[in-house]
């Protein structure tokens, strides 16, 4: 049983007008096997807190802890992070020209599990974890995400949960540019997932859509840096039917603050 | 010939290029041809400056010893062996290849087209150490040639490689140690031969390389030529193949890795002039760091008579720190337009900080996702040099290099 704490956590951003603080006080505890959902409006901070967890070096710490495990992230590497066992499934994820798709995995594999996979039994994994994603395997040998679309993109990502293997996985906006075929496709692979390894899932949406495929075990809603309520499956049905106007600043707007 | 024109005789007037309507008939535009000139006498080239086309990238005021007369230090050492190590290749000659010193009066030296440049014209005027190295049958090893540099006086060196028709051999150049030198090869490639020469240049910091090679590839020759710059202060090379019949076939590799300080320029000037020929030139650079700078310059030039040439020409830079500076040139002159093809790509890209991040977040350390993306940019190019033992040199110098640049 592992646990991630996260306390009272402060963070922004250097900008051309000076600071901007976008986390302001965010705290939550998930168990493994847990599957939280986070939900909020645009700009509220959801990435910047799976970003700031993450370790990317665009987010300046200004308080607060997350453990996980007792151990302390804020004060690691983000490769330290990955190994550490936490997990990023990116909104945009990057391309790498020239570093193949089985190569970079199967370096990650290496540092995340501390073994080398022999080449054989990594090119039939691999192999086998891709066709469960309906990826074509021939992507494997393409530079890594490289020429994908976004649903391929997305794809990816969660072949990299599957096979990383992480205590946590953030999911950032996995949903979003996906059809509904590729959404099934990837929701089943986040589930399998769960369900092989027992990680716990924070997983950041702004639509309810993809919660017809994963079940949380918790809804929060993030909003304005910060966790305003939390409770159980119940509370996206509400904020679907309400929206999130009633969690955002007096006289502001949802598209005011994107 | 004739038959047509001689028919045409009174009532057909050839074009002629008017600079006022440049564009009326391409084909009689002046090409680079028009304007270079070629020569072995040094007084025909002025003086280098950064407005000349050919010198705009090279730091003209780290190399000016190269552009005035001098007295040679002779002390370049050179000597040819195998590359396995299995006995060094006998000065005078035997039964399969034949390396000696030689003269300009000899018929080797000098055979291969002419100086492009002015440093490689006073090469030419000053040089005392000239090499005649002729391979006369197919070879099981590959040659290898140190030219191993001892100090920081001007020294020049030329070397007059021959392969006779239909033989298979490989020739590595290896270039290490301090020097200043200028430095000049003829490589030519008799009818039907397949040649490989590879030419690497791993100098102590702080050397300085001008190089002008000049390339023949005889009818139905083929010629597989690799450069590989790992290190030196300023390393300049000028290649310049062209075809002694058609059917020819020459593919230049090019592999450079820079590091802080360093300057590095290739110019692959290929002319085609001789019809069915092919050309491939492939140059991919990595730069380590700071004030690292390169420069690739190509050019294929295709004649009037080359119908049917096949030519193609790639660069690409990838720049790993912020403050190196790369510069790409893939020039193309078509004056036949009865050909299979002309392609050109450049690039300069850049390892950025997302691409690191992305790479962190799954776990891999920087140092090896540097790794990881420096193979990856090189590894076909590496692989298709085909020696084994220059491939596998080349990849473990950049790894140490690239390991030294987080101390």
């Amino acid at each position: 049983m592992s646990v991630l704490e996260i306390t009272d956590l402060r963070a922004g951003v250097e900008t051309n007008d000076g600071r901007k603080e976008i986390l302001k006080g965010a705290s939550l505890t998930i168990k493994s096997g847990e599957i939280h959902a986070i939900m909020g409006p645009n700009g509220s901070g959801k990435s910047t807190l799976a970003y700031t967890l993450a370790g990317h070096p665009k987010y300046e710490v200004d308080g607060g802890r997350a453990l996980l495990d007792g151990q302390d992230l804020l004060a690691m590497t983000p490769d330290e992070r990955a190994r550490a066992g936490l997990f990023l499934a990116m909104q945009y994820p990057v391309e790498i020209p020239g570093v193949s798709m089985t190569n970079f995995l199967r370096t990650a594999v290496t540092q995340v599990s501390g073994q080398t996979p022999k080449l054989r039994d990594w090119t039939k994994e691999l192999n086998i974890a891709m066709k469960r994603l309906r990826m074509d395997p021939k992507f494997a040998r393409r530079s890594t995400n490289e020429g994908f679309s976004g649903g391929e993109k997305k794809r990816a990502e969660v072949l990299q949960l599957e096979l990383l293997k992480p205590k946590f996985a953030i999911l950032d906006e996995t949903d979003s540019g996906l059809d509904v075929d590729a959404l099934r496709i990837v929701s089943e692979g986040v589930n399998r997932a769960h369900k092989n390894t027992g990680c716990g899932i924070l997983l950041i949406t702004h639509y309810t859509r993809i919660l017809k495929y994963i079940k949380p075990d918790f809804v929060h809603v993030f909003a304005g840096g910060h966790f305003v309520k939390t409770g159980g499956p119940e509370l996206a049905d509400e904020l679907e039917e309400t929206g999130y106007d009633r969690y955002l600043p007096e006289g502001s707007t949802e598209s005011a603050l994107a | 010939m004739g038959v047509s024109n001689s028919m045409a005789a009174g009532q057909r007037v050839l074009p002629r290029y008017d600079s006022k309507d440049q564009y009326r008939y391409p084909a009689f535009m002046p090409s680079s041809a028009d304007r270079t000139v070629k020569s072995f006498d040094p007084a025909e080239f002025v003086i280098p400056t950064a407005k000349q086309e050919d010198w705009r990238y090279a730091p003209l005021e780290r190399i000016g010893e190269f552009f005035e007369p001098f007295r040679p230090s002779g002390e370049t050492q050179v000597r040819l062996s195998f590359l396995d190590g299995s006995g060094a290749v006998s000065a005078g000659s035997d039964a399969s290849v034949s390396f000696e010193r030689a003269s300009r009066s000899d018929p080797l030296p000098g055979s291969v087209g002419k100086p492009a440049d002015r440093a490689a014209a006073l090469e030419w005027d000053c040089v005392q150490q000239i090499y005649a190295l002729d391979v006369h049958r197919d070879l099981d090893q590959p040659l290898l040639l140190n030219v191993r540099g001892t100090g920081e006086d001007l020294d020049a060196l030329h070397v007059a490689v021959r392969f006779d028709p239909g033989v298979h051999a490989t020739l590595v150049i290896d270039h290490r140690g301090l020097a200043r030198l200028s430095e000049g090869f003829e490589i030519s490639v008799g009818e039907n031969a397949v040649a490989n020469v590879i030419s690497i240049q791993e100098w102590d910091a702080g050397a300085k390389h001008l190089g002008s090679q000049r390339i023949r590839v005889d009818r139905s020759g083929r010629l597989n030529h690799s450069v590989v710059t790992l290190s030196g202060g300023v390393v300049r090379l000028r290649m310049d193949p062209d075809f002694g019949g058609p059917d020819g076939y020459l593919n230049m590799l090019g592999v450079y890795f820079v590091d802080p300080g360093e300057y590095v320029e290739h110019r692959t000037m290929v002319v085609h002039n001789h019809p069915s020929c092919t050309s491939r030139v492939v140059y991919k650079g990595a730069l380590n760091g700071k004030d690292a700078r390169s420069a690739w310059v190509g050019n294929a030039l295709i004649l009037p008579q080359a119908s049917q040439t096949d030519s193609y020409e790639l660069n690409r830079n990838l720049v790993l720190m912020p403050g190196a500076v790369a510069e790409s040139e893939p020039q193309l002159e078509i004056e036949n337009g009865n050909i299979v093809g002309a392609g050109h790509a450049s690039s300069v890209g850049r390892f950025d900080d997302g691409q690191l991040f992305y790479m962190r977040s799954r776990g891999i350390p920087e140092s090896a996702a540097r790794k990881l993306v420096v193979h990856g940019f090189f590894s076909e190019l590496v692989e298709e040099i085909g020696i084994p033992a220059v491939s596998e040199h080349l990849m473990a110098t950049i790894d140490r290099r690239l390991a030294m640049e987080e101390d």
